[in-house]
């Protein structure tokens, strides 16, 4: 029988394709053009140029979220991938129960962004929470106290960062799934030539699982720039907004403060500088990225 | 595509012609999605205001919800109830502004949309709402509502909202803690000097010095952090002007006291003190459980001590805030907050909303509203039995402050959220100790203040609207 596969491939996708467009292509259309507009949404927009791009280099509240962003970003990003290749590497050991401990790692991931905001906020209760009675029975005999995780800058961005490692289960099991294409020989051949279990690891297991590196880093790149919904539940940007992200000054501008022609414009420049930042990474994984068969 | 099985029978028709199982309920499937998909689009709901029988359908958003949705639900079924040609169908939502805003923006919004009196500037400013200047053809006016009730839903003279419950806050004391410490509750402080000292005599530390209890924190609920210097005869903002004065002489005292507390009795041991472990999550809980001699609250505290603690359980008593030296002879100072009803732009029947609208404000049916929720009514006086039977014996305080020319609400600006915040982060530095004083923390808040006013300055004159702080005969011809 013949068929037109064009014509059924395109009935098939036509569904996608129409919702995509009119919930992705068009409202990214629209903040291109609203960046460009005085925009209230209770008014019409008026045209007013580069306006709201320009106000970027005055606004020191952009400079202080781009700053927190890009603080929470790379310690989020570093120690994320630190702690996922660690479990990952440990998972992949044999081991009892190993299925449950590859679950359990997971599982956290899971959970709902709201329901994680409400027990970490128990968690991190100065007098009551968990992280301040372990700090009290571990530390607790050299007389330190635990700290008011909300009460300063440093600790509330240290208590976000921390949580953060709550939702490591994804990378692991992807980084699972590139330890597991090491191929046992390079380590025989490294064992043959006396090379260490450290050695190994740095020189033949790194290397072979950098394109899951890269992957998981603009990952992590992307996300960690739309932070968004634990801070607001968690701190509510403060104190003194040391944990208010540049996604939550686009929501506050487009939907409290009734702007909606900057956060349009401000929506843009996260799309900018994540394209960039991804584009940097691509760039630098050129280098130091190895591709089998490549 | 599993299809090659139909092709097998010699006499079976050419491929071309035939259609499989699969095919046909596959084409059955789209065909069926699709044709619902276009009746959907066609037949399906539509945003009509056909109501119960014959009677047009209003849609009523409000934001409250448990008791206080209660006490509104009453007023409504009164409503349908007194008439047989509009129906109104009650809603409670939380998100109401923003989603309010959407609707409107939308070109679908509720007939009557119940807001705060916060969200005026904006919605009034944006031409989101309609004035609702035909109330007075049900008799009301500016005289029908409290001295302070008036500014806060007229303009220029314009009804532009209607008040539902009004809500002042003053100052509640335990009157047992305060008795026992040797404090006569006849003669409660006037001036912050005398409060000091209140203070002093009613806080309590153990032998480490931590606060087991505080005769006052201005951080606990810290709701009204805006308001402090009103005490001091200061604002944030010079209507007259259109300038931002949150670095005045009155602003700068008031945040200077503000941050006495944490200078005297250590930031660390207050924070102790208020997160201290407790199995009551209540935003009232150290007043309640005796760990605050006094706190500030709303005309709502003593109905939440009668759920939370049995009702006459607690004795309380309530007073107007201390104010500044020298402003103790004047009438009360103290903010004051409204919940308000707004007739929506593009509403589809206006007379019907304002015949809702002018029936909630009767005097029966406000004074029901009022009770339910546990707060003073925004008319000019209140009936007797009101006042005998409200759940707070203590209503005249906040009637007082609701009739002085002294009480004060948010700022009439379209920014205020936008201040609010900016102004939120520098009283964080300042009870935080991160400056010396207050003078330097407010004058940053100051600067960007003037920024964000500048900015809404500018949004209106590219929109050729008039100032609103301008009234009426002092608007440009050219914008008027």
């Amino acid at each position: 029988m013949k068929h037109d596969s064009t014509a059924t491939g395109l009935l098939w996708i036509g569904p996608w394709v129409l919702g995509f467009s009119i919930f992705t292509v068009v409202p990214v259309a629209l903040a291109l053009y609203y960046g460009f507009t005085d925009y209230t949404l209770l008014e019409a927009p008026i045209y007013v140029g580069a306006d709201n791009y320009a106000r970027m280099f005055e606004d020191p509240i952009l400079g202080q979220v781009l700053w927190n962003t890009a603080v929470f970003g790379v310690i989020s990003i570093v120690l994320g991938t630190v702690v996922s290749i660690l479990l990952a590497v440990l998972l992949s050991k044999p081991a009892r129960f190993q299925s449950f401990w590859r679950a359990a790692v997971f599982a956290p991931s899971v959970l709902p962004l709201v329901a994680l905001a409400v027990i970490f906020k128990l968690a991190y209760d100065p007098e009551l929470g968990i992280a301040n009675r372990s700090f009290d029975l571990l530390l607790g005999w050299t007389g330190l106290q635990g700290p008011n995780w909300f009460g300063s800058g440093f600790w509330a961005m240290t208590a976000l960062i921390l949580m953060g490692l709550w939702g490591v289960g994804p990378a692991v099991v992807i980084y699972l799934a590139g330890l597991r294409d090491v191929p046992k020989q390079l380590h025989e051949a490294a064992s043959i030539d006396g090379v260490g279990r450290w050695g190994r690891f740095f020189h033949v297991v790194l290397p072979m699982i950098s394109p899951v590196i890269l992957f998981n880093v603009i990952i992590g790149v992307i996300n960690a720039a739309q932070v968004f919904a634990v801070p607001l539940l968690l701190t509510g940007g403060g104190p003194e907004r040391t944990t208010y992200f540049h996604s939550m000054y686009v929501y506050d501008q487009a939907f409290t403060f009734g702007d909606m022609g900057y956060a349009s414009a401000l929506g843009v420049l996260q799309f900018v500088i994540i394209l960039a930042l991804t584009g940097i990474i691509l760039l630098a994984g050129r280098k130091l990225v190895y591709y089998r068969g490549a | 595509m599993a299809d090659d099985s139909s092709t097998t029978s010699s006499d079976a028709p050419a491929p071309e012609e035939r259609l499989s199982i699969g095919q046909l309920s596959r084409r059955v499937v789209i065909g069926s999605i699709a044709a619902s998909a276009v009746g959907y689009a066609i037949l399906g709901p539509r945003p009509g205001r056909a109501g119960r029988g014959d009677r047009l359908r209003l849609d009523y958003w409000e934001k409250w919800t448990a008791h206080e949705a209660d006490a509104m639900k009453v007023v409504v079924d009164r409503f349908n109830e007194s008439q047989d040609r509009i129906f109104v169908n009650y809603l409670t939502m939380g998100g109401i502004d923003r989603k309010a805003k959407l609707s409107i923006a939308a070109g679908d919004p509720p007939d009557v949309l119940g807001l705060w009196n916060r969200n005026l500037p904006f919605f009034s400013q944006c031409g989101a709402i309609q004035p609702l200047d035909d109330l007075a053809s049900f008799g009301i006016s500016e005289d029908t509502y409290a001295t302070a009730v008036r500014p806060l839903v007229f303009r220029n003279g314009r009804q532009l909202a209607a008040p539902t419950t009004p809500s002042s806050i003053v100052l509640y004391y335990n009157r047992t803690i305060l008795e026992a410490c040797g404090v006569d509750t006849s003669r409660m402080p006037r001036t912050i000097t005398e409060f000091d000292e209140l203070i002093e005599k009613t806080t309590k530390f153990d032998a480490d010095g931590n606060v087991e209890r505080a005769g006052f924190l201005p951080t606990d609920p810290g709701w009204w952090s805006w308001s402090w210097g009103g005490y001091w005869n200061g604002s944030l903002y010079d209507e007259g002007t259109g300038e931002a004065t949150i670095d005045s002489r009155p602003m700068v005292a008031a945040y200077d006291w503000y941050q006495s507390f944490p200078k005297r009795w250590g930031l660390d041991r207050l924070r102790r003190f208020q997160g201290a472990p407790t199995d009551n999550p209540s935003p009232y809980r150290n007043f309640f459980g005796g760990r605050l001699a006094t706190t500030i609250q709303g005309p709502w505290l003593p109905m939440f001590m009668d759920q939370e603690l049995g009702k006459g359980v607690f004795q309380y008593g309530a007073c107007p805030f201390p104010v500044a030296d020298g402003l103790e002879d004047e009438p009360p100072f103290g903010p004051i907050e409204a919940d308000i009803l707004v007739l929506p732009t593009g509403a589809r029947n206006p007379e019907a909303s304002l015949e809702f609208i002018a029936f909630t404000q009767r005097e029966e049916n406000i004074e029901a509203l009022c009770s339910g929720h546990a707060k003073p009514s925004p008319l000019v006086r209140s009936s007797e039995s009101f006042r005998k039977d409200h759940p707070n014996t203590a209503v005249e305080v906040h009637e007082a402050l609701l009739q002085s020319p002294n009480a004060y609400t948010t700022p009439w600006m379209s920014s205020w959220q936008e201040v609010q915040m900016a102004f939120g982060a520098g009283i964080s530095k300042i009870w935080n100790l991160r400056a010396e004083s207050a003078v330097e923390p407010l004058e940053e808040v100051q600067m960007e203040v003037e920024a964000i006013l500048g900015r809404a300055s500018d949004r209106r004159q590219r929109r050729g609207q008039p100032d609103p702080w301008l009234r009426p005969n002092e608007v440009p011809e050219s914008l008027s």
